[in-house]
């Protein structure tokens, strides 16, 4: 059988996300049998959407069918020449990709997590502090974003002077999967954005910044997470400037943007469903399920793509061997398959199926979720402790792009608690 | 311990995510050296639970050893 073809919607297109994830599109396309193709655009050839949660952790759990090493992991290509230029761990497949993992794996286990559970707290309490004595504000600028940022900084060991400009630059970022300019010179850039991540100048800051970083540690090695990575040796040999560059940037993009959106979104639901944060201030038992419920609904990340490596077969469509296949965990986190009333928030749902917020399962598998889960739960538990009430001062203003499901200002109204 | 089974970890397939250590410390020790999952010697889980494990590791590193005693 072939893929069902259709002209709508363009999930590549920014403007797709306007609104929001796009559910009643994703809903159709997962009602359709097979594979729907994406057609060719401005940004590069079509793709195959997997929109069903099944679909999805099978392509997931497979990357010897499914590489994050041939092609590109984002849905725009990315030319042959610059690829290796660009690539950091999430870009390669098994076992290069296990041996730069397990560089850093340890920092973000369980166990090793609970360790910044007081930093995590200790922060999230001052943040909160400050927007209660404000009466409210943008809940993004005030909590949700340097929240997160604080606490991977603090993990990587970059001094708060410069959490600022992280936040800054990683928006930028995110910019280059949106519609959003950049100067092409920001951040002293002379490269041709084709040759950095995202396409942006703000990648080059990031790298900057990182070579630095790497040349202060080796000379004064801090006991930080940045001073270990500078003297890791993979197979006998320490990253390269570049490779420790890469791995920077993916540390500090995936560890900020991707738990600011969560906890962006949380807001949101605190208010909507103050029914369901109620029961969990009744029983604690159920914070964990708040969390995995935030999450799911969150979907940070909207997609991820894979290349095949072969011809196969996936939910009855033939796919070619070079052919991208596109991941939308915005789809699969609401397959009705899976999901009793996928668009309720419910902190009753059981924890087997989980959601694929943090991926489908497999080597790429997120390695910051325990720590996610950990901010959020401290968060959640402090506004609940407080009785914390908010209103929403304005409409959301949500972040263009076709790849995180950000939020750039939620005005929020303290009304009860503090 | 009825439908006692023995539990063994891929330590190719193995990223350290931990998830397994957080659910069954007593079973699942990560090395402080490579940071890669082992089962403590002798360790055990029931039947159903090992099998819930094994479906929580997100990198399908854990199996159950279907020699082990059942009993």
């Amino acid at each position: 059988m072939t893929g069902t073809i259709v002209e709508r919607p363009d999930l590549a297109d920014p403007a797709t996300y306007d609104h929001g994830i796009p559910h009643a599109a994703f809903r159709d396309l997962r009602a359709m049998p097979g594979l729907v193709w994406n057609p060719s655009g401005p940004w590069g050839s079509g793709f195959w959407s997997v929109t069903r949660l099944d679909d999805l952790v099978a392509v997931s759990r497979d990357p010897m069918t499914y590489s994050s090493e041939l092609g590109h992991i984002q849905i725009y290509d990315v030319d042959e020449d610059v690829r290796a230029v660009r690539a950091s761990m999430i870009d390669l497949d098994p076992p290069v990709h296990t041996r730069l993992r397990r560089l850093i794996s340890s920092a973000f286990t369980p166990r090793h997590v609970q360790g910044y559970v007081e930093d995590i707290r200790g922060r999230v309490r001052s943040r909160l502090d400050s927007f209660v004595e404000a009466g409210g504000g943008d809940w993004v600028s005030a909590v949700a974003a340097p929240i997160p940022i604080g606490v991977i900084c603090d993990i990587m060991g970059i001094p708060e002077e410069d959490h600022d400009l992280m936040i800054e630059m990683t928006d930028h970022l995110v910019e280059g999967t949106s519609s959003a300019e950049l100067d092409p010179g920001a951040y002293g850039n002379t490269r041709p954005l084709r040759e950095l991540p995202f396409n942006s100048p703000a990648a080059h800051g990031v790298e900057e910044y990182a070579r630095n970083a790497r040349r202060q540690r080796l000379d004064n090695p801090t006991g930080d997470l940045l001073s270990e990575l500078a003297t890791a040796e993979v197979d006998g040999e320490r990253l390269s400037e570049t490779e420790y560059a890469r791995f920077f940037q993916l540390m500090i993009f995936a560890g900020n943007e991707t738990t600011r959106s969560a906890m962006s979104h949380l807001a949101t639901h605190l208010v909507r469903h103050a029914e369901q944060f109620d029961r969990v201030r009744s029983d604690p038992t159920l914070l964990d399920a708040a969390v995995e419920e935030v999450v799911r609904h969150a979907s940070p990340i909207l997609y991820f793509r894979r290349t095949a490596t072969i011809d196969t077969t996936l939910a009855g469509t033939d796919v070619a061997a070079g052919e991208k296949v596109v991941m939308w965990y915005a789809s699969a986190n609401f397959d009705e398959a899976h999901f009793a009333d996928p668009m309720g928030f419910d902190v009753g749902r059981p924890k087997v199926p989980g959601h694929v917020a943090f991926g489908g399962g497999g080597a790429h598998f997120c390695l910051g979720a325990s720590l996610a889960r950990m901010e959020l739960s401290a968060l959640i538990s402090e506004v609940l402790d407080r009785g914390l009430r908010l209103e929403p001062a304005g409409d959301p203003v949500l972040v263009s792009s076709n790849f995180v499901n950000g939020v750039e200002r939620l005005e929020m109204t303290v009304v009860a608690g503090g | 311990m009825s439908g006692a089974v023995h539990l063994t970890v891929d330590l190719d397939r193995c990223i350290g995510i931990g998830q397994c250590e957080m659910l069954e410390p007593e079973v699942f020790r990560l090395d402080d050296e490579d940071g890669i999952s082992r089962v403590v010697d002798g360790a055990t889980l029931d039947r159903a639970r090992a099998a819930e494990v094994v479906e929580r590791c997100p990198s399908m590193a854990i199996s159950i050893v279907e020699d082990s005693p059942s009993g």
